[in-house]
């Protein structure tokens, strides 16, 4: 396996999973955090290929006027594919928060922000009557790279078995203009943070490392006999292990039998 | 014969709303003058059941749903997936094929294998049948499996050395792996065994997939049908819904069968006994 993919079958396969899962959930329109960076660009377009521009709704959340330029790259994106977009500064609710609660570390604001953004929109999925469609790609979601109930929270999400190097691919396909393609990517937590520098890792060898470990289902040892570099190995293995909880619902103490979570089994789409 | 690929996207867990898709499909299939319609695997229920699995069951000889659809088989047949709960085995389900012609039903295949690993978990709510049998239909002998029965090497046998000019499979199988192929991996798995056993058996195989998503999961389609001798007659698209009508001529198993041997020189009776020393005594 090589990351591969065929960009048009995949993007078919991902505009029929928007617009069915839409229908089955009785919903029109879906509604995005704008980030300006890759993911979100990427799962916009698959929105409004899927259901129409117009049915699209991107939230550009900044704080303040920090990441600037990636507020602006949202808005010009969401002008290109003709989709409707909103901006709504998050700085006042996470200052008045921080005001009263003060932290020197990075990484608490870096969370609240992303918990606010997720709470902004769910309100405007309410308002709005629209899906909120996820963006964490399948190297996020293994490694544990985001939010819980930040920018991991969504309804349905269309890039969890993308990884980073895969959507990149299918982002050139979809023609996401070269101003999002060439940044290095970000979460946002801070200015000037790029996810390469603080994971310590590069994309394209996490991709390589995640796809051998969890697709073709090899072991540790073998990742090392087949030339991955053995920290590397090791610290993604570590990242994988650490972060099973973000990608479950909580644990439930089980009592009668018949419980949710363990044995109350139905489907998503039940009835739909 | 004309037959009928019904490559649908069934609404899970909605007997009702499926019953309505049977009915309308059945009568354009009449329409484009088809004498069988073959619907995917689970059909009139959808696949990922789960706890649904005792509210949908039903019994095909009194379910006045199954009855509605059955009778609307006059002039033709069809084959068509459910959740089976007979009176006489009540608690105990199965997922099931029916082949009904001129509203009778003529044949039941219960599921034998069932996936039970990664993303399937069928052994967790339904029972697995125990055979496999080739029947007569208005068109010649023919036989039903259910999706992953297709996959093992003995049903298709089985139907083979019991006759079978024709070996439909009905399917609800999900696309899974990407690479740069323009379907998913999986499709070719499924094209390789119609192939194979088209060839080697000197029978028709007809497969209907079939398509939409259910939690996520997206239904490969690409139903196909390959002619005695490993020929692919029609093939439907991957992913979208289609009713696929194609002719289909059954004195081509004839033709095979002279050219190919591997029926008349068939020895059921040796892999029988070979089959029987390896089961009663495993260790030899």
């Amino acid at each position: 396996m090589t990351l591969k993919i065929n960009p048009p079958f995949v993007e078919k396969v991902l505009i029929g999973f928007i617009r069915e899962e839409l229908r089955k959930f009785g919903f029109r329109k879906g509604i995005l955090g704008l980030s300006g960076g890759l993911d979100s660009s990427v799962c916009a377009a698959l929105a409004a290929r899927a259901v129409g521009a117009q049915n699209v709704l991107g939230l550009v959340m900044p704080y303040g006027a920090s990441f600037d330029a990636d507020a602006k790259h949202a808005g010009r994106l969401a002008r290109e594919l003709g989709i409707r977009s909103r901006v709504i500064d998050i700085a006042p609710q996470v200052d008045a928060y921080f005001s009263a609660h003060p932290t020197r570390t990075r990484v608490l604001p870096g969370n609240k922000m992303a918990r606010e953004r997720m709470a902004v929109l769910y309100d405007f999925s309410a308002r709005e009557k629209a899906l909120i469609l996820g963006t964490s790609n399948k190297t996020e979601l293994l490694i544990g790279y985001g939010t819980v109930h930040g920018d991991m929270a969504s309804a349905i999400n269309p890039l969890g078995d993308l990884y980073k190097t895969q959507v990149r691919r299918l982002a050139d396909h979809l023609g996401i203009p070269a101003f999002i393609r060439r940044k290095a990517p970000s979460a946002g937590l801070w200015a000037g943070q790029t996810d390469e520098g603080e994971i310590g890792l590069t994309y394209a060898e996490i991709d390589r490392i995640l796809e051998f470990l969890v697709d073709e289902k090899r072991t540790v040892r073998e990742a090392i006999a087949a030339g991955f570099r053995p920290s590397a190995v090791k610290k993604i293995t570590l990242m994988i292990r650490n972060s099973e909880f973000k990608r479950k619902l909580p644990v439930i103490a089980k009592l009668s039998h018949r419980s949710v979570g363990h044995d109350f089994l139905y489907p998503f789409d039940w009835g739909r | 014969m004309n037959l009928a690929l019904a490559q649908i996207a069934p609404r899970l867990g909605d007997v009702r709303q499926n019953v309505e898709t049977h009915l309308e499909t059945i009568d354009r299939a009449r329409r484009a003058k088809a004498d069988l319609v073959v619907f995917p695997e689970l059909s009139l229920t959808g696949y990922t059941l789960k706890d649904l699995v005792p509210e949908v069951a039903l019994d095909p000889l009194s379910d006045p749903q199954f009855r509605k659809v059955a009778a609307r088989t006059r002039g033709l047949s069809a084959v068509l997936g459910f959740i089976e709960e007979r009176a006489s085995e009540p608690g105990i389900f199965y997922n099931s094929a029916a082949f009904v012609s001129g509203g009778e039903i003529r044949h039941v295949h219960r599921k034998v294998y069932l996936p039970t690993n990664g993303m399937f978990e069928e052994a967790k709510f339904w029972a697995a049948g125990r055979r496999f049998a080739a029947f007569e239909t208005p068109f010649g002998r023919a036989g039903l499996l259910i999706c992953r029965d297709f996959l093992h090497l003995g049903a298709g046998y089985v139907l083979f050395a019991g006759g079978a000019d024709m070996i439909i499979v009905v399917s609800a199988a999900p696309g899974r792996g990407v690479s740069e192929g323009e379907a998913f991996e999986t499709s070719r798995m499924w094209e390789l065994m119609g192939e194979a056993l088209s060839y080697f058996s000197t029978t028709c195989v007809v497969y209907t997939n079939r398509v939409g998503v259910e939690d996520g999961v997206s239904f490969a389609g690409g139903s196909f049908i390959y002619g005695p001798g490993g020929r692919l007659l029609a093939r439907a698209a991957y992913l979208e819904p289609e009713l696929l009508v194609h002719r289909v001529d059954l004195s081509a198993v004839r033709r095979a069968r002279m050219q190919w041997l591997f029926k008349r020189d068939e020895r059921p009776e040796v892999i029988l006994r070979s089959l029987e020393r390896m089961v009663r005594d495993p260790e030899d």
